[in-house]
């Protein structure tokens, strides 16, 4: 059971990194190297609302989701929005190692900041349930709920509302969203705010468990890689999927194995899937758009 | 003369270095249906394209209801262009009620778009059958269908269709231009690209032969019919 919870946690933390990873590539064809700093740069914000402002925790919550959107606005207006005028044949790769810098960029400016020491993260929750011999952290519990409410706020964003429709329309056929009068550009601006929002209550959320310290978002990042990359990129349920089910694995995996064995076996997991299903277990074997 | 819906003036426009439209000049009426026809590859699909703002406008001019309008195909698409492009472009994993929603997708109110939503059923009753059906498992017939749909949710002041018959079995064909007659009827303005000029007797008021990149001939459906050489020399037939 304590094996089950670890690994919903660590699935839950997967899944909220996948999503925001996923919904840029689906949507953009943009893998966002920037993600990870901007996760970690989440995690900071709340630590200084709550620390240093002296905000209460949701108000820190709060902070990290706005400075996680406003990181993506302005990704998208220095860069994203530029690149994509300039040349869009090469726009996936241009992108890609222009986000490669801006997240090094991004990741010192906070080393520079804080320094390099880790600090606590005070947005957690102290605690555990005990259910006869099993002892449930609440910060778990914490966890697994919110990015459950999340992920439920993202589905319902995506799927009932005229601007998720227009995020899908766009992901599945550019031009004819274009027909229909949908301005791309401003869907490539709102999915780059949601995308640094979902970051920002993710780096508070994986912080809380381990500690603060400017590569925090790296090691997530290069997971939730793979399990958008076993999933299919850009397929958003594919990534929940595969993140809960990858996750699991490395915990029994780790369980069963050690430690050193859970970040292997996921890694062995994606060279078989590419060699088995190139576009993923849930992706469709077209996915250039721009 | 009452002012054209569409008034295009010697508009050039192209890929790269290559201009594939040369000038070509054409207006389309209130209520009438206008045909361009010609061999593939001659720019045709260009034509439909530059005007609703896919592909840069290079010179001329392009007027709706008197007003010069080109730029982002969203705003074309604002002033009341809606195109039904070739091969359908629907949006595959959703469902037919959500692509019709996207053709609503800058209609003002939610009233307006079920208003909408009602004609097109009733124009298409079938559509209302597959309402919940994702569109990449329909047939080839319907997906042309949802793709007229979509065109005709958007309110436009002019529709512009590529090629309803590509690829459809004749039957097929054949209920794709009943439909296209009932728009007629109901007194759409419609621009109308396709290749095979006999299906457009009895149907479009006028038809303009394009041949690379540039109006060779213009006249009624049945002269053009009339006219073997034009019909051998451009059309192959």
């Amino acid at each position: 059971m304590a094996i089950l919870v670890a690994g919903l946690t660590s699935g839950a933390l997967y899944a909220l990194a996948t999503i925001g990873l996923s919904l840029v590539w689906g949507s953009m064809g943009m893998l966002n190297m920037a993600h990870a700093a901007m996760l970690t740069l989440g995690g900071y914000v709340a630590f200084t609302a709550i620390t240093t402002l002296g905000l209460p925790l949701p108000l820190g919550f709060l902070a990290a989701v706005a400075v996680g959107a406003v990181a993506g606005a302005a990704l998208y207006a220095g860069i994203v929005r530029n690149l994509l005028r300039n040349d869009k044949p090469l726009f996936e790769a241009n992108v890609m190692i222009a986000t490669v810098g801006i997240g090094i960029a991004l990741e010192n400016a906070i080393l520079m900041g804080y320094g390099g020491q880790p600090l606590r993260q005070p947005a957690s929750i102290l605690g555990a349930i005990r259910i006869g011999p099993m002892t449930l952290p609440y910060q778990n519990l914490f966890i697994i709920v919110v990015v459950i409410l999340m992920m439920i706020a993202v589905s319902l964003l995506l799927n009932r509302t005229r601007m998720g429709r227009a995020i899908r329309a766009t992901a599945q056929n550019r031009d004819a969203a274009l027909l229909m009068g949908v301005a791309v550009n401003r869907v490539y601006l709102q999915v780059l705010m949601l995308s640094g929002a979902l970051a920002g209550v993710c780096g508070i959320l994986v912080s809380s468990m381990t500690q603060l310290s400017p590569p925090l978002g790296n090691d997530l990042m290069l997971k939730a890689f793979i399990m958008c990359v076993v999933a299919g990129l850009g397929n958003l349920p594919g990534a929940v999927a595969a993140a809960f089910g990858l996750a699991l694995l490395e915990a029994f995996v780790q369980y069963a194995f050690g430690a050193r064995w859970g970040f292997p076996a996921l890694l062995f997991v994606v060279i078989a899937v590419l060699i088995w299903r190139p576009s993923g277990l849930f992706g469709r074997a077209e996915i250039r758009r721009m | 003369m009452s002012v054209p819906v569409l008034d295009l003036s010697q508009i050039v426009s192209g890929y790269d270095v290559i201009n594939v439209l040369k000038g070509v000049s054409l207006t389309v009426g209130r209520g009438e249906l206008v045909a361009v026809v010609g061999p593939n590859g001659h720019g045709k699909s260009t034509l439909l394209k530059t005007i609703s703002g896919l592909v840069p406008l290079r010179s001329g001019e392009i007027r709706i209801d008197g007003g010069t309008m080109a730029g982002a195909p969203h705003l074309v698409a604002a002033s009341g262009v809606a195109h039904v492009p070739q091969g359908d472009m629907l949006f595959a994993q959703m469902t037919v009620l959500e692509n019709l929603l996207m053709g609503a997708y800058l209609a003002p109110d939610r009233a307006e778009m079920q208003r909408r939503l009602d004609e097109v059923y009733a124009l298409l009753p079938k559509l209302a059958d597959r309402r919940g059906q994702i569109a990449s498992t329909l047939s080839g017939g319907e997906r042309r269908m949802v793709g007229i749909g979509r065109g005709l949710m958007m309110g436009g002041r002019i529709l512009l269709i590529d090629e309803p018959s590509l690829g459809l079995a004749p039957l097929i064909i054949e209920q794709v231009y009943g439909v296209i007659a009932d728009l007629c009827k109901s007194g759409r303005t419609i621009l109308l690209v396709e290749e095979n000029p006999a299906r457009l007797e009895g149907l479009a008021d006028r038809v303009h032969l394009l041949d690379d990149g540039e109006i060779v001939w213009s006249g009624k459906p049945a002269d053009l019919m009339a006219r073997d050489e034009l019909l051998t020399t451009y059309l192959g037939a």
